[in-house]
């Protein structure tokens, strides 16, 4: 039984026995003896716990997903918790809320045939969601991609993430056959309205996106030449005129002279990552609180500084194996439409991984996307596990596609 | 207090989410050594003469004869083939004495042995062709 309970084989377990061990150390963090730690805590640990096991019970794909991911989303509030215990609870209920919609989406997405033929729908719901973001928008630092809905402000952006991969699936699937000029033009709208919104990071992230999927399945290939081209002139001319941008690349070539001003954030995360070490100053013992928006874009500085480089290694290591089982969900998905969707919604999480944990290394220049499941955010962890919701459908065999396809033909047998 | 134990933790933690990963990658390891590990074995087996994508419903490239067997569109038989050609109960392979014997349970389409109709039960040798509906499967033993 003790055996079990610590083994690897039973990676479940692991995260619950680690949990605990963080509930236990918030517990006691700076002599407060917090009740509502251990109330949350076991929430937690139960909401996890459950999941899974119902996940098991219902689903016949792939269960390592969601196993990657709690564990992405464990270390997270763990880290939200020990930074702000109000963000952190709040984290915790937005993660209740993320398996209910995980779960919504699941078994939505599983019921509904031709997903496929609303191509329209998809375009004009974005469409709509973007221009209720220019209209209705508020400017939070920096970047005008909020709505804010009595007190509760959300990210349009996280829904049209996953509108956008449908809409290029359902593309690519070819039921309703548009042109592809039309097509191209409704990409770079798709772009340019999130340029408008000052929100570079996911107008990127849409765009590698885009990218990544039409080397794989555009037949013209001379297009993904123009595209590419179009990229590399688009990315100059911003510089050139962006004041925004300029800043960006300034402070990711040399932040040390700025570092009294625009540069401040990226050299504290530089600091924090540094003062780590090889185990980290361990939970509560560092300072990540120097850094701003710590809680949000720069959760990772802070996994590195308090539980150190091996820490930040494994989280990177977690997002590597999420990607690996992604393309391994693409690969033996038999239908055409959820295997772009498993694609795109594999190559959205990892990218945006890699933009985020580049930036606040200073690898690329830094662009402001969360990191996903791990950063403080009520809308991105909300609809990363819708699309997560939508990645375990595609994980399945599908039972009505072949009923679909030869139904007309099926023998009676005699 | 709290510093020591936050201190001793650190290591524990990153204990735990290493062997978390460890844990995750032997399963998947596991996943893929089932998977490779069908064509090595030692028993008879069927393996799919069709290319895999031409057919529009799922089936596996090899299937292992351990015991007798049943083939058709229903979910019940051993293996399941969703071809429209295929009757509900089609036909059947049977392990005697370690000799194989393929018998057709009264399909609609009927089941090929080497393009002959089958009639009677009869023992499979290596390198038989079966063909029943679209899906046409190579025989392999050892012997």
């Amino acid at each position: 039984m003790f055996k079990k309970l610590f083994s690897y084989r039973v990676p479940q377990n692991l995260m619950v026995i680690m949990n605990s061990m963080a509930v236990l150390l918030l517990y006691l963090y700076k002599d407060r003896l917090d009740r509502f730690v251990l109330i949350s805590g076991i929430l937690l640990i139960f909401i996890i716990y459950m999941s899974n096991f119902i996940l098991l019970k219902v689903s016949k794909g792939d269960h390592y997903i969601f196993l990657i991911i709690s564990m992405l989303v464990s270390i997270g509030i763990i880290m939200i918790y020990r930074i702000n215990p109000i963000y952190g609870f709040r984290q915790i209920i937005w993660f209740s809320l993320g398996i209910l919609n995980f779960f919504l989406f699941y078994f939505l997405v599983r019921s509904i045939k031709h997903w496929n033929k609303w191509l329209t729908f998809y375009v004009v719901l974005s469409l709509v969601l973007f221009l209720s973001t220019l209209i209705f928008g508020v400017r939070i630092k920096g970047a005008t991609n909020w709505i804010r809905i009595y007190g509760y402000s959300f990210q349009p952006a996280e829904i049209i993430k996953v509108l956008f991969v449908f809409f290029l699936a359902s593309y690519f699937t070819g039921f309703r056959k548009i042109k592809p000029v039309i097509f191209h033009g409704i990409v770079y709208a798709y772009l340019g309205f999130l340029f408008l919104q000052r929100d570079l990071g996911t107008a990127m992230l849409f765009y590698f996106v885009f990218t990544t999927i039409s080397y794989i399945y555009e037949e013209n290939r001379k297009l993904i030449l123009y595209n590419l081209s179009g990229a590399f002139i688009m990315a100059g001319l911003s510089y050139l005129l962006v004041n925004h941008v300029q800043i960006r690349v300034q402070t990711w070539i040399n932040p040390w002279i700025y570092i009294d001003s625009k540069g401040y954030q990226i050299t504290q995360s530089l600091f924090a990552i540094a003062s780590g070490g090889f185990f980290g100053t361990g939970i509560g013992l560092g300072h990540p609180e120097y850094i701003p928006e710590v809680h949000t874009d720069f959760i990772f500085s802070a996994i590195c500084e308090e539980m150190g480089i091996f820490g930040g290694i494994a989280v990177i290591m977690l997002f590597l194996i999420f990607v690996y089982r992604g393309f391994k969900i693409a690969l033996q998905q038999n239908n055409k439409f959820f295997r772009i969707i498993a694609i795109g919604i594999t190559a959205m999480f990892g990218f945006q991984a890699f933009i985020i944990l580049g930036g606040v290394m200073k690898v690329i220049p830094l662009t402001g996307v969360t990191l996903p499941f791990v950063s403080y955010g009520g809308s991105s962890l909300v609809s990363s596990f819708a699309a997560l919701g939508i990645l375990q459908v595609a994980s399945e065999e599908l039972e009505w596609e072949q009923e679909e396809n030869h139904g007309f033909r099926i023998q009676k047998d005699s | 207090m709290f510093n020591l134990l936050s201190l001793i933790f650190r290591y524990f933690f990153i204990l735990i989410i290493y062997a978390f990963i460890f844990g995750i990658i032997r399963m998947i390891y596991l996943d893929i050594k089932a998977i490779s590990e069908v064509s090595v074995s030692n028993t008879p087996y069927l393996k799919l003469i069709n290319r895999k994508d031409s057919l529009p419903f799922k089936i596996k490239e090899v299937y292992t004869l351990d015991d007798t067997i049943t083939m058709g569109r229903n979910k019940d038989n051993d293996i399941v083939i969703v071809d429209p050609y295929v009757s509900n109960h089609h036909a059947k392979i049977i392990l005697d004495e370690n000799f194989y014997f393929l018998e057709d349970f009264d399909s609609a389409n009927g089941t090929y042995l080497n393009g002959d109709k089958l009639m009677d039960a009869i023992k499979l040798r290596n390198g038989d062709r079966i063909k029943l509906g679209q899906v046409e499967f190579l025989f392999v033993s050892n012997d």
